[in-house]
């Protein structure tokens, strides 16, 4: 028998593995889109300075970029990795199905990522000691290198959600993964809408400027860039609607929390009031301010964004052939992977499970509660805590019941036929079903799964040969 | 935990080269980012040494050693995601468990990196004075505190790159005594040698720089003679007895091999490491007065960087030799779905782009180095052509990604 090669699973009761995820990527998103809608800013601000002769825009690129070396070279150069790191023990096969498809891209935009910190450092530094000319052609090429770092990235981030093309399944083929319509509908939303960051960043620095004209000058630059771009990325936002897959859709009309669309609107709507501000009178433009409106979209512009855009991959978490709970849910004939739904639906988890001790493989009364705990721990704690916070606690979803016979029902029922809109197929043998029922009765009502327990104990007892027969495996 | 085990953990897709392409690029990419790890550890050492004095010298040095240590954060972490990458291709089984088995710790790296990093960024900011004696030092603390957590992340990476190793202590770790503990709280497994080995490095890597610094320095006649022969006798010290403990500490990791392979600690890549590492070391004494006076002020630093890629080889090598020769799994029948597009690209743009980008950069910045403060700086036509044929370079890169893009998705 073939094993199913799933990792042990990190379960974080607080918030939940997937939050962790979460904020890593909202923190990162926010540093990395600033500093490529920056680098691009910089090299028109370094030409205009050349053709000009207005060696303070100069200046106004040092301080943007010194201010960028901690905001986005230190924390957003640290949370990339740190993306890599999160998902590595939240979701190790979602991460590791873009890393076997996409490595040399990854590997390509590191070549780029290189450029960029040497030429920010270059940008920054060089300011004032080298002519004019070359120090526009250094940022012009910080500008490009740090833009094909994004072109590369939004291939990877739009295969997660679907590959580019449905060939892909059939066919394989890493273009056909990477290119499609969700590709460059991504692309431009999310070019458009760093500029849009980067003019709310760029504030924070040019409130610091003390000759009035000059602030002038730059607050609107800053304020048409956020103007123009929140626009355009708002129209943009509708096309990239339009590319997502069915199942996105499907998602989104059912699933996504309330306050989802009210606060992309309102965010939308509060940054271009405060751009208007800022273009009206520069003298509105001050640190807390900008830093004010830098939360705001951190905090109810990019995380809802991050948070609905893990919620409409769902079932899936990569490639819709990886399932959210890391099973293989698909054949892809064109790479010669095979899904493991039907080995599960053979032998189940309990059997076919890399990480499980021993003294779990077999259901008993004993250990009913601890087996239920490891499927859930495996087939569920990717999406649902286990404990009363973080991300949709799994308790909350089977209604009043304290019935485990209610619980397995739907477990071998809805669940186990993949009939669940947004759930991965999860084909529970009956005995890990009703260990699972068992399981999430406990978090419910602990004295209904232990009387449930001491019924399973007694029959076990009266009859134990009938018992064994029914519910008790070798252990492989 | 049997290799059937071990090999079911491999990702469906396969990989889109041979695995000797990933190992090779992996060796090369972790010699550059330890390199990287070395300057700025010892970089931070040396300022956290010196910056509290009155002396002039050893203010000047600390001054230095902080930006170089700042910068070389930047580099560490840039180089460090290309193996970090190819480790994540090539040993996807033994790397995941690994960093899943210590969760907790996987994301306090990220946390505590960046708190390191913002420290040290804090200290350099309260000290833009820091070269001159009579100015007092401010928040010392941050300094320490920056070093602190370097060297705790890095015993963090040291840590999931041992557990890796030990697959056949994996279930104990996971469910000790049959309870799964899934909280990922513990870093299960350390080996002092071989963590103490790759941190003393940081000394004889740092002399190693550190004897580039003067060269650098007195050539562009940017420091009086007593500077450089302070710095000089520093580098020496710093490389000679940095070196002997490195390799006292290195022949420690090899004797706690486990025994089946045993034998690997008298290998020809120990013993070219060994003998690299003391070459590097010997170096400054074979040349003498030329690492002040010419370019082979630099040699001590590019043997030291052979010597790393020597250590980085034999360390990918035990790696192989374990997980083969102990657990019964062999790295290269992962199976090969290859991708031409792809790796063309990469070497493509890695050989054309990456090269003539940062010939240009590193040019240039070499010789604004050089230039007296107060003068700008105006590349000579060559460098100016390698920045024209960079720009247009990557321009086509951009070009062909959205043609190749457009062809694609509307084929």
């Amino acid at each position: 028998m073939d094993w199913i090669g799933l990792y042990p699973t990190w379960y974080e009761p607080g918030v939940g593995s997937g939050w962790v995820v979460g904020i890593m990527a909202t923190i990162h998103v926010l540093a990395s889109h600033t500093s490529v809608g920056a680098a691009i800013l910089f090299a028109y601000l370094a030409v205009l300075a050349y053709r000009r002769n207005q060696p303070q825009l100069l200046d106004y690129i040092r301080k943007y970029g010194m201010f960028l070396l901690v905001f986005s070279y230190v924390i957003g150069s640290i949370t990339g990795p740190g993306i890599w790191f999160t998902t590595t023990v939240a979701s190790p096969r979602g991460i590791s199905a873009l890393i076997h498809s996409f490595v040399w891209k990854w590997a390509t935009e590191w070549v780029f990522f290189v450029i960029e910190v040497v030429g920010v450092y270059l940008v920054v530094y060089l300011a004032g000691r080298v002519d004019q000319r070359t120090h526009m052609r250094i940022a012009v090429i910080f500008g490009m290198a740090s833009y094909t770092t994004m072109l590369i990235i939004l291939g990877i981030l739009s295969f997660m959600l679907v590959p580019g093309k449905e060939i892909w399944f059939t066919e394989g083929g890493y273009l056909n993964g990477f290119y499609g319509a969700n590709t460059f509908a991504q692309l431009a939303m999310r070019t458009a809408f760093m500029f849009t960051m980067t003019a709310v960043v760029g504030g924070i620095v040019a409130a610091r400027i003390t000759d009035p004209a000059f602030k002038r000058e730059i607050s609107r630059k800053l304020a048409w860039l956020g103007i123009v771009s929140s626009l355009v990325g708002a129209a943009l936002f509708q096309w990239y609607i339009r590319s997502l897959p069915e199942t996105a859709h499907l998602v989104m009309d059912n699933r996504l929390p309330g306050y989802f669309q009210p606060a992309i609107l309102t965010v939308l709507l509060g940054i271009l009031a405060y751009f208007v501000m800022t273009l009206i009178s520069s003298r509105t433009l001050v640190v807390w301010g900008a830093s004010l409106a830098t939360v705001s979209i951190l905090l109810f512009g990019l995380w809802p964004e991050e948070v609905a855009r893990e919620s409409i991959r769902k079932p899936w978490v990569a490639g819709q052939y990886v399932y959210s709970n890391q099973i293989i849910g698909r054949d892809v004939p064109g790479m010669r992977i095979k899904s493991e739904i039907p080995l599960l639906e053979s032998h189940g988890f309990l059997k076919t499970q890399v990480f499980l001790p021993d003294n779990l493989r077999v259901v008993t009364p004993d250990n009913m509660l601890k087996v239920g705990e490891s499927l859930a721990l495996t087939t569920c704690s990717n999406c649902h805590s286990l404990s009363n916070t973080g991300m949709r606690p799994l308790h909350s979803y089977f209604g009043n019941t304290t019935n485990v016979a209610e619980v397995e029902a739907y477990l071998r029922g809805a669940l186990a036929t993949g009939a669940t809109l947004y759930m991965p197929m999860i084909p529970l043998k009956p005995e890990e079903a009703e260990a699972l029922a068992v399981f999430i009765v406990n978090m419910k009502q602990p004295q209904a799964a232990i009387a449930h327990i001491q019924h399973k104990a007694a029959l076990a007892q009266a009859d134990p040969a009938a018992t064994s027969a029914a519910s008790f495996h070798e252990v492989r | 935990m049997n290799s059937a085990m071990l090999y079911a953990l491999r990702d469906v897709a396969g990989v889109p080269s041979h695995p000797i392409v990933f190992l090779v690029l992996g060796v090369l990419t972790f010699a550059l980012h330890i390199a990287a790890v070395h300057v700025m550890l010892g970089g931070t050492a040396l300022a956290l040494a010196n910056a509290f004095s009155r002396n002039p010298m050893r203010r000047r040095l600390a001054a230095a050693m902080t930006t170089t240590a700042k910068i070389a954060v930047s580099v560490a972490v840039v180089l460090g995601v290309a193996p970090l990458l190819f480790v994540q291709v090539t040993y996807d089984p033994f790397w995941y468990t690994s960093n899943v088995l210590s969760a907790w710790w996987v994301v306090g790296f990220i946390v505590l990196l960046i708190a390191g990093y913002m420290a040290l960024y804090f200290f350099y900011g309260r000290n833009h004075d820091l070269a001159d004696p009579q100015h007092p030092v401010r928040s010392g603390w941050s300094l320490l505190a920056s070093l602190a957590l370097f060297l705790l992340v890095g015993f963090i990476m040291h840590v999931l790159t041992n557990q890796m190793l030990s697959p056949d202590k994996w279930m104990q770790w996971y469910a000790p005594n049959g309870v799964i503990d899934p909280r990922g709280h513990t870093l299960h497994d350390y080996n002092a040698w071989r963590f103490g080995f790759f941190i003393a490095l940081a000394a004889p890597v740092t002399g190693a720089w550190l004897y580039a610094y003067r060269r650098y320095l007195a050539a562009g006649r940017q420091a009086d003679a007593a500077y450089l022969q302070w710095v000089g006798a520093l580098a020496g010290k710093m490389l000679t007895i940095g070196g002997i403990a490195s390799l006292a500490l290195l022949a420690g990791w090899m004797a706690t091999l486990p025994p089946v392979i045993s034998g690997f600690a008298t290998s020809p890549v120990v013993l070219l490491s060994v003998a690299l590492l003391l070459l590097t070391v010997a170096l400054p004494s074979l040349l003498g007065k030329r690492t002040l006076q010419t370019s082979l002020g630099y040699a001590p630093l590019a043997a030291g960087t052979v010597a790393l890629i020597a250590v980085a080889t034999l360390r990918e090598l035990l790696r192989w030799t374990v997980l083969k020769g102990v657990h019964g799994y062999d790295v290269f029948t992962y199976p090969i779905h290859m991708d031409w597009y792809s790796n063309v690209l990469f070497f493509a743009t890695f050989a054309l782009i990456g090269g003539t980008t940062l010939a240009y950069f590193l040019s240039i910045a070499w010789k604004v180095g050089h230039t007296p403060q107060g003068q700008i700086y105006t590349p000579s036509p060559a460098i100016d052509r390698i920045g024209t044929v960079s720009l247009w370079l990557i321009g086509l890169w951009i070009v062909q990604f959205f043609v190749v893009g457009f062809v694609v998705w509307a084929r």
